[in-house]
């Protein structure tokens, strides 16, 4: 009796922990199609992912075949806070075109860490899924997507989207440029600030918050994070005259396959500028502020006297909503400072007064579709992709999830909207400060193959934190840059971080002299 | 010393009696193979023939279904997402690109869509090592076959009938009950701990680098010998920088917190087991109740509430700016770059007393109650004062009982992931490398390998952490009382 026992206690024990391995039942029987189909198919069937010389030995390395793949299901991956209605507007879709062929489910993902789950395992990727567009470079050199090729869509993306946008979603294969990314949702950072306590007028500069901080004793204006995407507001910030700013990067390497990694430059006597002006504005006790430990949130909330207002993007809106109230809650864009006469001494091409505005990163939002998705599937994926993308669907996102289109002219039906009353002034200044912070953007770049690997994770942006916070960071070899408030100090900073964009490492040591232009 | 010169003969013994074990299991094999009966000569080739020979049907059945399976699977390679199994996988081991093994993909029809993913080097040399392992279980099972037969034949030349297989599994049930346990748990222990630290272990020689992969535009990574082992000393590679300048200062810092952790939770819950035990405190109940609730409480919720406590716009921070002691928020769990690192180290270390001592008094308790009270009494008598009986009674009794448990809470301690991540996160950061001020190996580990992508690095961090821990475990686990005097104490 004690063995029976014994040994049912153990088996249960075993099928508990294989039970724990089972995965999801729907890749589960991918791999058992997968499996059953290789061994039924023909060697002329299937197709060599291998070298032609390896594919005429074997067909190990082959793709599933498509039928065994197709499940007549297409599965679409999207922003986690748009799920529902994108998958309503699929239903519609169904509804209206019941020749389809495929049932659509649409799941909610993560945007800002979709890429790298996508990367790790693309078999477990959605068909269709969404990813900001300056993934595309790394799902395309990895082969994680498939190019675009319907022409109805192609024709559709010209026609509709900005120039800007265009030059950021294409990506070579086997040296030609294809079609990548569809662009569907706009995003660039804008500010938010507390009405109850800062007016519209001194919302306009970071002087004016200056002012306000001083009377509620509190920091002016914070920021949601330190990474490189939020850092824009200071190092992409351009004079207000003429919208110039002599910061490069990467210029021109979209269109560069191999190697070249087009142009960079970031020190221009503007940028030592206005790194040695915020260096003064941080240092202020009414100035600028980090985002505190226990969230940029906590650092919106009266109680805790943080500061007044924070550079964000759409995605932080009910955030926002949530720790100002909605009736302080006011919406602009990113002020405009003037540099002055400590920041712009020694430096010859800026005066003091000179007038800039925060920049930003102006990006999208884009569908890609899965390089592992059956080709069976392609045509009906564009063909939804070409529905969703389309400026109706993308002025409905707007009107009920608050997504802002994409398109060429979307400022007008934004407009519109607000006039007609089917947006609050919140939710329309929301979407109009988005467009015209554009204007004073760049889409974020990436070169073929590489991302924008360098400008995200090689420490350019955690240099930069510490020339403004004026702490030490290391620099070239094993040296560590200890004095950092010198003009030789913050050119040698911004030097370090160009030559993190262009090479990917720190330099082995400095030039002799420091170029104020490239 | 001693010691040494009497074990030395003994190991030479041993020596002579492996070589000759060898020696005398290939003569074995040869006499086997000579001596066997036909089924028995047969089953060298065929699984089985030699028990369908002695009649034993199920069993032949059974060892030949074995052998066919493996062979088919073998010979016939079906491949899982791409990649096969079978001889197939053990050729592309190799990872060669050059031969053709491993291919880019991205040949692509745009008027099909048809597109041809390239080579998943990770399931590849997870499949080359499913393969090199069903070889090895191939052979065993080919030796159980021929073993199963030769005792047929023994049986037989005794006069004893071959057992059925029906008697096969009555014997499994009963002189062979070990055999029936101890499979499955042998299995799971393949399966979920031998293969995943065999597969780690590979990655350390691979240049499994995410960024470094992007960086080349592919999708492929290679084998690369010790490199990334060379990196550590030399700070070549894109993580050698932050490896040759905070590998020592993290390894450094993770054994003073294991220490530290080990060793506060550990006197401290003595202390706090004698109090609550001393004789005539009142409510004892109640007090042991009390301090058992912080372990009630998930130890994740608690260390999120003491994050909170001690954030930046946090109770305590508040306070104290009302008290006038401060007037800018001290950043005690160094969550900002520049906070104060030993600040940090002394925080994490009080946190986790509070949610560690509660562990070490419940079993303290237990242990102190057990101690014989006639020692007591013989010292009173004696005239042992209270002090004197605490470092030469209760002491020596509890770290005796103990020692193992220590020993498993400071490797536990080495690898406590969850108090630095979710109370410091490693803060503060240093600009310019992961490992912030009190990152432990365990959470840089984590770092290098989530956040950064560079599996191969993340290996090697991991071997270095396992090859100082099993040291420092053997090492002092055998030189303890407990494990040289088992059951001699006092």
């Amino acid at each position: 009796m004690k063995r029976l026992l014994a040994i049912l206690l153990a088996s249960v024990m075993v099928m508990s922990l294989l039970a724990g391995c089972g995965g999801n039942p729907s890749s589960g029987g991918q791999t058992e199609a997968a499996k059953t189909e290789e061994n039924k198919t023909e060697p002329g069937q299937t197709e060599a992912a291998n070298t032609e010389a390896a594919a005429q030995e074997s067909t190990e390395a082959a793709k599933p075949a498509p039928s065994a793949d197709d499940d007549g299901l297409i599965r679409v991956w999207v922003g986690e806070e748009s799920t529902e209605f994108y998958q309503k507007a699929c239903d519609t879709y169904l509804a209206d075109h019941p020749d389809f062929g495929y049932q659509i489910e649409v799941k909610g993902m993560d945007t800002g860490s979709v890429a790298q789950t996508i990367t790790n395992d693309p078999t477990a990727a959605a068909d269709i899924y969404t990813v900001a567009h300056d993934n595309i470079g790394k799902l395309a050199a990895t082969n994680c997507a498939k190019p675009i090729t319907d022409e109805a869509l192609v024709a559709q993306v010209t026609a509709d989207n900005p120039e800007s946008f265009q030059n950021v979603i294409n990506s070579t294969l086997k040296d030609k440029v294809y079609l990548y990314g569809v662009p569907y949702i706009s995003q660039a950072l804008f500010l938010y600030y507390n009405k109850s306590l800062v007016t519209e007028e001194q919302a306009k500069t970071f002087e004016g918050l200056q002012e306000a901080a001083k009377a509620a004793g509190t920091k002016a204006i914070t920021v949601t994070g330190d990474d490189g995407f939020n850092m824009s507001f200071a190092l992409l910030a351009r004079k207000v005259s003429d919208k110039s700013t002599t910061v490069k990067i990467y210029e021109g390497a979209e269109s560069v396959s191999g190697g070249s990694k087009g142009v960079s430059n970031c020190q221009g006597d503007d940028t030592v500028a206005i790194v040695r002006w915020l260096q003064e504005y941080a240092a202020d006790p009414n100035g600028f502020k980090w985002a505190s430990s226990d969230g940029w949130e906590a650092d919106l909330n009266k109680e805790n006297k943080g500061a007044l207002a924070v550079i964000g993007g759409a995605w932080h809106y009910n955030s926002a909503k949530a720790a100002l109230g909605e009736t302080n809650l006011g919406i602009t864009l990113i002020p405009t400072f003037k540099l002055t006469e400590s920041s712009v001494e020694g430096l010859s091409s800026v005066k003091a007064g000179d007038e800039y505005r925060g920049g930003t990163f102006a990006d999208c939002k884009c569908f890609m579709i899965n390089a592992t998705s059956a080709a069976s599937k392609y045509k009906k994926e564009q063909e939804l992709i070409m529905y969703l993308s389309s400026k109706e669907v993308q002025n409905q996102s707007y009107l009920e999830v608050m997504n802002v289109p994409a398109y060429v002219g979307a400022a007008d039906y934004i407009k519109s909207c607000y006039d007609e009353g089917k947006v609050s002034e919140s939710e329309y200044m929301l979407a109009a400060s988005q467009v015209s912070m554009a204007e004073w953007g760049i889409p974020q770049p990436f070169i073929t193959g590489t991302l924008n690997t360098y400008y995200y994770s090689k420490n350019a942006p955690a240099v930069f934190r510490a020339m403004i916070d004026k702490t030490a960071y290391p620099t070239t070899g094993d040296k560590i840059l200890e004095e950092t408030e010198s003009l030789e100090s913050i050119r040698k900073g911004l030097y370090l971080i160009e030559y993190l964009w262009m090479h990917g490492q720190a330099p082995s040591e400095f030039p002799g002299t420091l170029p104020s232009e490239a | 010393m001693a010691s040494k010169k009497k074990a030395a003969p003994k190991d030479k013994a041993n020596r002579v009696s492996v070589f000759e074990r060898i020696g005398k299991a290939f003569s074995d094999f040869g006499k086997r193979f000579v001596d066997g009966s036909l089924g028995t000569k047969l089953s060298h080739f065929i699984f089985g023939a030699g028990n369908i020979y002695h009649k034993q049907y199920i069993k032949g059945l059974l060892f030949f279904l074995l052998q066919a399976g493996i062979l088919v699977l073998m010979i016939a390679c079906p491949t899982i997402n791409g990649t096969p199994y079978g001889w197939k996988a053990l050729r592309n081991l190799s990872l060669s690109q050059e031969k053709g093994y491993v291919s880019e993909g991205g040949d692509f029809d745009p008027e099909t869509g048809d597109f041809t993913v390239g080579s998943d080097c990770k399931l590849i040399i997870l499949f080359g090592f499913v393969t090199i392992a069903m070889i090895i279980i191939y052979f065993l099972i080919w030796n159980m076959n021929i073993k199963s037969s030769v005792k047929a034949d023994n049986d037989k030349k005794i006069g004893k009938k071959p057992a059925t297989f029906r008697e096969d599994l009555a014997e499994l049930l009963d002189g062979k009950f070990h055999v029936l346990m101890l499979t499955p748990t042998c299995i799971a222990a393949a399966v979920f701990t031998i293969l995943p630290t065999v597969f780690m272990i590979a990655l350390a020689f691979t240049s499994y680098n995410s960024q470094d992969m992007n960086d080349l535009g592919t999708n492929l990574f290679r084998w690369n010998g010790l490199q990334n082992f060379r990196a550590v000393f030399t700070g070549e590679g894109s993580l050698g920088f932050e490896i040759k300048n905070r590998f020592l200062p993290v390894l450094g810092w993770t054994f003073i917190w294991a220490i530290l952790a080990t060793f506060t939770c550990y006197f401290g819950g003595i202390i706090l087991a004698l109090l609550i035990n001393k004789k005539g405190l009142r409510g004892k109940k109640i007090f042991r109740t009390v301090f058992i609730f912080t372990i009630a409480v998930p130890q994740f919720i608690s260390l999120l509430a003491v994050r909170n406590l001690l954030g930046e716009y946090g109770p305590f921070n508040q306070m104290l700016k009302n008290m006038g002691v401060i007037t800018e928020s001290v950043g005690f769990l160094g969550l900002r770059p520049g906070d104060s690192e030993i600040l940090a180290k002394v925080m994490v270390i009080i946190v986790n007393m509070w949610v560690g001592i509660p562990y070490t008094m419940l079993m303290t308790s237990g242990i102190l109650m057990n101690i014989p009270t006639d020692l007591y009494e013989a010292a009173r008598v004696d005239g042992a004062s209270t002090v004197k009986m605490f470092f030469k009674i209760t002491l020596p009794y509890v770290i005796f009982i103990t020692t193992p448990y220590l020993i498993s809470s400071f490797v536990g301690n080495i690898n406590s992931f969850n108090t630095i991540f979710l109370l410091t996160g490693g803060g503060p950061t240093y600009t310019g490398y992961q490992a912030g001020g009190t990152d432990l190996l365990v959470t840089w580990l984590y770092k290098v390998t989530i956040d950064q992508g560079s599996y191969n690095t993340g290996a090697v961090i991991g071997i270095f952490t396992f090859i100082i821990t099993a040291t420092i475990t053997l090492v002092t686990y055998r030189r303890s009382k407990a494990y040289n005097e088992e059951d001699t104490f006092q």
